[in-house]
């Protein structure tokens, strides 16, 4: 029986007063991708940020591949295979597409403290960061300066960057937030491409990009999942229609 | 490419032939010009490149300085280094102050950030004066040039060379870096220093390193100032010299490499040539400087950007007349605001108190202006800087809407030409 | 043992002088998210305005219409300078009052001369408060702290009692809603800064007659505001507070320490390796008085980065 690579425990995260993770216990297996839904304010965001070391939580425990990334900083959560987008388009706006990849490229080439080389004589770093361009279909948008693309084009960015540290685990925060329904079908199927042989958690708000991609659903409500598994089991769960579906999926 | 290298030849040669084209004074005022120059791009690549603040940058200049000095009398005067080399001790100081100055100020970022690199200016400047063994007190400490390698150093005209050799090194290097995975890291550290951490990049140690760097050139150009005044004092840490550097960097403009230099030149020049004539420098430098900040962000180096990509987009006949406009106004504004402070310089000065007293209570004798006599209570004292300053005014209303119609009537033509493309047929 | 008294006063009024000016930055930090580099600058005005006036107003009207023309000025820079450059950022800002502060002090060696001006106590309070220990204690000093004091009650007062308090407190804390719910929060910015402007501008007015009225006051107090600002932790009243009386004590009483590193290493025996190695274990705590606030600073940061009182990080 293959271990989880990533496992929480028990998690709990308050802010002041407020109970915002209320004990969340997950497990992830290595090359599963795993979908969180939920109605919005429910902490899927905060989640992420717990994983990825953004915050501390209260109690509970955070596992990656069998280690305790508790209270690790989130470089040193990135350096250990995991790596997240956010929600809020996080990229380095002033800077073309490419300096965008390649920076996020750069890390995994042990190239942090280089001041003797010039970036642009290391080969394998632009093979790289064209591939992840040509992999997002924004190679052409390469010279472009990345804060004056448009929304969903900044996602797709956002997604190069995160996969570019090549990790065992990736977060991904609302990727498809903004795009049109050809962007939608086309990164849907670049995820299922590039997830292979990786674990991925995912929150998304579309249902048929959560149905068609999870292997397994989780429902997160007010701080606690109420119910995980395949995605027909989510759709026949009564406690899941209740509390979020409601009648869009009968639909 | 090839243009840039051409125009960089351009420069060096015509900096290289200054000495025999310019008075020896003129050379001599060159050699702090220089010196300045690299001191800006050195804080740029803390400041404009990297994002981070600093207000206290005078105190790497100022150990680069006395690490030199402490160099050049090392050994019983003969020097640690050969004269040619003193820069290394320099760089050496300002490195290793810099290196552990950044860990301290880097632990914060943004406003705590510069305040904190203000105070670390502020401990050594107040330091300096009880550590007479490092800083030789009120008079400072003083050494001399060693002849080497065949040269005697004791023409200005050596200096200049020496200090030329150094600074065009320096320059090129800093350009270099910004070439490197950490001179593009830096600009990642300006625009979401946060994002990298999610990389997995140490951004501390980046910061420091960053710091550290700036600090080392910042230290070079502090060992030129020594190499080339065969003293060192701590008024070095002065707060001006900080504010110089911030100013100089922002007029000149930090998006372009060579921005601060520019600045850095113009503003030592300037502050040279004028000297004797106003004691107003620094108030119309501040001036400058928070008129750049709030209408010309870019600074003079973007300004000659814009000016030149305007131009080659509609013609430089198209554009002159706005940029003669502009410029008449920059002039105007420019006589306007010096009149009015040199007048009111003259008029609250002691020497000026003296003379209404003696004149009789209530008595506004005349001043004395570049070469005419004028009575504060006249109404043309006044009516001449109001009439520039409207002048001004107007000359730059009128060159902003001379583009701006420019702007308007490319745009139309080149809908224009699209609506014909479109209607032709195929 | 009087001494001791004597510079234990010395260094709470000094503390709640470092005080009237920090309260205003950081309350004006706290609501906008500036640094005031020229806020010192605006502790200097309102010592030289009330010098100016002094003569016209005598010494008490001088010191109320001084903080109020500093006032005015305040609102005048953030209206017509800092709201146009505000989409900048804050460095951006940073920098613009920085130059701003740069030119307020070279306009005022315009007018004023590069040296200091004859801004003195005036007569009237020109006694002593009491003796201790045979020695006199100034009633202007007194006076000071009853200044710097009324200033934090009233603020303090205004801010949580009064009407206008709690719109400024709510634009603090959240503008945008505050907007929302009709009040006018370009107003109560410029209030702000006004107001934060006036009270350096008091401080200034009082304290410029004390300590020397010159051109570099400004930077001198201004580099101690920012000490207490990263001590205190920025947008905290209280923390500011805090870290003003500590730095104005410790400031005090060092100055009153004839005592070198030496003599602490001679409990150790080591007094000769001390005084070999010369340098900083040979400099009086006197001599280093001024140098202690920056050190200070600089364990605040190594040991609790938010500041005494957290704040805003």
């Amino acid at each position: 029986m293959t271990q989880p690579i990533l496992s929480l425990h028990d998690l709990k995260k308050s802010f002041g007063a407020t109970e915002i993770i209320r004990g969340v216990s997950l497990s992830l297996m290595p090359d599963e991708r795993h979908a969180i839904i939920g109605p919005n304010g429910a902490g899927k965001s905060t989640l992420f940020h717990l994983i990825s070391g953004n915050i501390r939580p209260n109690s509970g425990e955070i596992l990656l591949d069998g280690r305790s990334i508790v209270g690790k900083t989130p470089q040193a959560i990135n350096r250990l295979g995991l790596a997240r987008s956010f929600q809020i388009t996080n990229i380095f706006p002033r800077l073309t597409v490419y300096e965008n990849i390649r920076l996020a490229v750069m890390r995994a080439h042990g190239l942090q403290y280089c001041f003797w080389r010039f970036v642009n004589a290391n080969r394998k770093v632009k093979q790289q960061s064209d591939q992840l361009l040509e992999l997002v279909r924004l190679h052409p948008r390469a010279a472009t300066i990345a804060g004056e693309m448009s929304y969903s084009e900044q996602r797709s960015l956002e997604i190069a960057m995160t996969l570019a540290s090549d990790p065992k685990v990736i977060l991904l925060d609302e990727p498809m937030a903004g795009m049109s329904k050809e962007e939608t079908a086309y990164t849907t199927s670049l995820i299922k491409e590039v997830t292979a042989g990786r674990a991925l958690l995912i929150v998304e708000h579309d249902m048929e990009v959560v149905f068609s991609l999870g292997d397994r659903i989780s429902v997160l409500v007010y701080g606690q999942l109420i119910a995980t598994g395949t995605p027909d089991e989510i759709r026949r769960n009564a406690d899941v229609k209740e509390a979020y579906l409601g009648e869009e999926v009968a639909a | 490419m090839k243009a840039r290298f051409f125009w960089i030849a351009i420069g060096l040669a015509s900096l290289a032939a200054v000495p025999f084209v310019l008075s020896q004074g003129l050379v001599n005022a060159a050699i702090p010009m220089l010196i300045a120059a690299l001191f800006a791009c050195a804080y740029n690549l803390l400041c404009g490149q990297a994002g981070m603040l600093s207000f206290g940058h005078s105190a790497y200049f100022g150990v680069g300085a006395f690490s030199t000095i402490h160099a050049m009398n090392a050994l019983g005067g003969a020097g640690l280094l050969p004269t040619p080399l003193m820069p290394l001790a320099g760089a050496a100081g300002g490195l290793v102050f810099g290196a552990i100055a950044g860990w301290f100020a880097t632990q914060r970022s943004g406003t705590y950030f510069a305040m904190i690199t203000l105070a670390i200016a502020e401990l050594i400047h107040a330091l300096a004066p009880h550590l007479k063994g490092v800083f030789g007190g009120e008079a400072g400490l003083s050494s001399m040039r060693m002849p080497a390698w065949g040269f005697t150093f004791g023409t200005t005209n050596e200096v200049y060379y020496l200090t030329l050799v150094w600074v065009a090194l320096c320059l090129a290097l800093l350009y270099l870096i910004t070439r490197t995975p950490l001179g593009r890291l830096a600009l990642g550290v300006r625009e979401n220093s946060h994002r990298l951490s999610f990389l997995g990049y140490e951004v501390h140690r980046i910061n420091v390193l960053i710091f550290a760097i700036s600090g080392m050139f910042s230290g070079v150009a502090g060992a030129l100032q020594v190499v080339s005044n065969e003293a060192a004092n701590y008024v070095v840490f002065d707060p001006s010299l900080s504010a110089a550097v911030v100013l100089n960097t922002y007029i000149g403009g930090v998006n372009v490499f060579l921005g601060p230099a520019l600045g850095a030149a113009l503003m030592t020049f300037f502050g040279y040539a004028v000297s004797d004539l106003t004691q107003s420098w620094l108030l119309y430098q501040g001036l400058l400087f928070v008129l750049v900040m709030m209408f010309m962000p870019t600074g003079l180096s973007g300004l000659a950007v814009l000016a030149i990509a305007a131009a080659k987009r509609h013609g430089i006949r198209a554009v002159a007349p706005a940029a003669a406009l502009y410029l008449a106004a920059f002039a105007s504004l420019t006589a306007a605001i010096v009149f009015l402070a040199e007048l009111l310089g003259r008029v609250f000065s002691q020497d000026y108190k003296a003379l209404s007293q003696a004149a009789g209570s209530g008595e506004l004798p005349p001043v004395l202006l570049f070469g005419w006599s004028w009575s504060p209570a006249g109404m043309l004292t006044w009516l001449v800087p109001l009439a520039l300053m409207v002048l001004g005014i107007v000359c730059w209303r009128t060159a902003g809407g001379s583009l701006r119609r420019q702007a308007d009537a490319a745009v139309s033509n080149t809908v224009a030409a699209a609506v014909t493309a479109e209607r032709r047929p195929a | 043992m009087e001494h001791l008294v004597i510079s234990l006063l010395n260094g709470v009024i000094y503390g709640l002088l470092l005080f009237m000016v920090s309260a205003g930055l950081t309350l004006i930090f706290g609501m906008m998210g500036i640094l005031n580099f020229a806020h010192a600058s605006f502790y200097m005005l309102g010592a030289y305005f009330a010098y100016a006036l002094q003569g016209p107003l005598g010494f008490w009207g001088a010191i109320i219409a001084s903080p109020v023309l500093v006032g005015l000025i305040g609102v005048a820079v953030e209206r017509y300078i800092l709201r146009r450059v505000h989409h900048h950022g804050h460095a951006h800002e940073l920098l613009i009052t920085f130059g701003l502060s740069f030119i307020i002090a070279e306009l005022v060696k315009l007018f004023f001369g590069n040296y200091p001006v004859n801004y003195r106590v005036p007569g009237d309070l020109d006694f002593s408060a009491f003796t201790l220990g045979g020695l006199n204690y100034p009633a202007y000093r007194v006076f000071m702290g009853i200044v710097a004091v009324s200033m934090f009650v009233a603020i303090y007062q205004l801010l949580t009692r009064t009407r206008v308090g709690i719109v400024v407190r709510s634009a603090l804390y959240r503008p945008k809603m505050a907007e929302a719910l009709g009040h006018n929060v370009p107003l109560v910015f410029m209030g702000v800064f006004g107001v934060g402007a006036a009270l350096a501008g008091l401080a200034g007015a009082v304290a410029g007659a004390f300590y020397t009225t010159n051109p570099n006051m400004a930077l001198e107090l201004g580099v101690m505001v920012f000490v207490v600002v990263v001590v205190g932790g920025l947008g905290s009243l209280g923390g500011a507070m805090a870290a003003s009386l500590l730095i104005g004590i410790v400031t005090s009483i060092a100055v009153g320490i004839d005592a070198t590193l030496a003599d602490l290493f001679s409990l150790f025996g080591a007094r000769e390796l001390a005084e070999q190695m010369g340098g900083i274990f040979v400099l009086k705590v006197s001599s280093l008085a001024a140098t202690i606030p920056f050190a200070l600073m600089l364990l605040v940061l190594l040991v609790r980065p938010n500041g005494l009182m957290g704040g805003k990080g």
